[in-house]
C-alpha cells in the first residue's frame, strides 16, 4: 500500500508498505526529502519492519528516534512519517 | 584566511561529475583545499536526489531516446534536469567547520554568494528554506547539500534558461491525470536568468565565479591526479552502474 504526500514547508515523502499477517515485512521511505547520513535510511525502514499497524504512535515513535538517533531528518518530521504510515496502513 | 581552491567551468557527462564531487569530498577530507567548482552536463542529464525512486521520477524511455543521461546524486533533494545549455550547477566542498552547523543555516550562507552573483547581473534572488532560491517570487536555483567524513558537499544549480515542455518530457509527474495543470504550475513557479534579464552565459559564469569568490582568498586550480584518478573509478564503480542508480 502506498500514500504520497507532499509536507507543508517540506519535501514530498512517499510510503510503500506491506503488511503481512498484522506485521510490516517491508518498508520503503522515497522521496525528496534530506537525511543525514543518507545510509540512515536503512535503519529509518527497517525500524517499521516487525511492527504492527496497531503499535501505538509513542512506541513508533521512540522506535523510530532510537533507530536514526546519529542522523538528521529534513524537510519531513518522524510525526510526518508516522501519519503517512498510518494512512498507508489503513 | 581559508584559502579556496577555484575549478574552472567545465563540462562532463553526468557519472563523472557526480563521482568529480565525491572525489574532492574525499581529498578535503583528507586535508586539501576547500573547493569551489563550476560545471555543466554534457550531455544533458537528469539527477535525481538519494532517496528518490527512479522509476517514479524518470521518464526511462524518453530520456534514452534523447540520449539523456540519468544518475542518482550523493545528495537528498529532487530531481534537476541539468540541460547542457540551460544551466551552470556549482559544487561547493569544505570541512563542516567552515560553515554554521545547522543545515538550513548552511545552506543559507552558500545560497548568499548565490545571491550576490545574480545581484551583480542585477537580479534579485532570495533564499528561500529549506533549500532553494528564488527570484520575483519563483525558484531560479535549487541546492542539495550532504556531511559525511567532516565535509560539507553542497551542489546546486542555476537556471540559465528553462524549457519546462522538455523537463517533463523527460520527467514523470506523480499523477499523470493532472500533468498539464502541473506543467502549468511548474512554468508560473520557475524562471531563469535569461527570463530576468538578457545576459549571456558567459556573463552568468563570470558574475558566480565573481560572486563565490567575492572576499575570499582563493586560487585558480585544477583537480589533483589522485582526484582524477579516484573520480574515474568512483564513475565506474558508483555513478554508472544499476546497482547505484536503481538502488530505490
Amino acid at each position: 500500500m502506498r500514500c504520497l504526500e507532499k509536507i507543508p514547508n517540506g519535501k514530498l515523502v512517499a510510503v510503500d508498505v506491506i503488511v503481512s499477517a498484522g506485521k510490516v515485512v517491508s518498508m520503503k521511505i522515497t522521496g525528496d526529502f534530506f537525511l543525514y547520513p543518507e545510509e540512515q535510511i536503512t535503519a529509518l525502514e527497517a525500524a517499521f519492519v516487525g511492527v504492527s499497524p496497531s503499535l501505538s504512535d509513542s512506541e513508533l515513535s521512540d522506535r523510530i528516534k532510537q533507530a536514526i538517533k546519529n542522523a538528521e531528518l529534513i524537510g519531513v518530521s518522524v510525526d510526518d512519517l508516522i501519519r503517512i504510515f498510518r494512512k498507508a496502513t489503513l | 584566511m581559508t584559502k579556496w581552491r577555484v575549478l574552472s567551468y567545465q563540462e562532463f557527462d553526468a557519472f563523472t561529475n557526480m563521482a568529480i564531487d565525491e572525489a574532492i569530498g574525499e581529498s578535503v577530507s583528507g586535508g586539501g583545499s576547500p573547493t569551489i567548482r563550476f560545471y555543466g552536463w554534457k550531455p544533458s542529464a537528469i539527477s535525481i536526489g538519494y532517496f528518490q525512486a527512479i522509476r517514479d521520477e524518470v521518464n526511462l524511455a524518453n530520456c534514452e531516446a534523447a540520449g539523456v543521461n540519468v544518475v542518482r546524486r550523493r545528495t537528498g533533494g529532487g530531481a534537476v534536469y541539468h540541460d547542457q545549455v540551460g544551466e551552470i550547477t556549482y559544487s561547493v566542498t569544505g570541512k563542516v567547520n567552515l560553515f554554521p552547523e545547522g543545515i538550513v543555516d548552511s545552506y543559507k550562507v552558500i545560497c548568499s554568494w548565490i545571491i550576490d552573483s545574480l545581484a551583480l547581473l542585477d537580479i534579485k534572488a532570495e533564499f528561500k528554506p529549506i533549500n532553494d532560491l528564488i527570484s520575483n517570487g519563483k525558484k531560479i536555483s535549487g541546492n542539495a547539500q550532504t556531511r559525511r567524513n567532516g565535509v560539507l558537499l553542497q551542489h546546486g544549480t542555476i537556471l540559465y534558461s528553462v524549457d519546462v515542455d522538455r523537463m517533463f518530457s523527460l520527467l514523470n509527474v506523480p499523477d499523470e491525470k493532472i500533468k498539464d495543470k502541473l506543467i502549468a504550475n511548474v512554468k508560473e513557479r520557475v524562471t531563469s536568468v535569461t527570463a530576468q534579464r538578457p545576459v549571456s552565459k558567459d556573463e552568468l559564469y563570470k558574475a558566480l565565479f565573481d560572486g563565490f569568490t567575492k572576499n575570499k582568498d582563493f586560487e585558480s586550480g585544477k583537480l589533483t591526479d589522485t582526484e582524477v584518478i579516484r573520480a574515474k573509478e568512483l564513475a565506474q564503480v558508483r555513478y554508472v552502474s544499476k546497482d547505484w542508480n536503481f538502488m530505490r
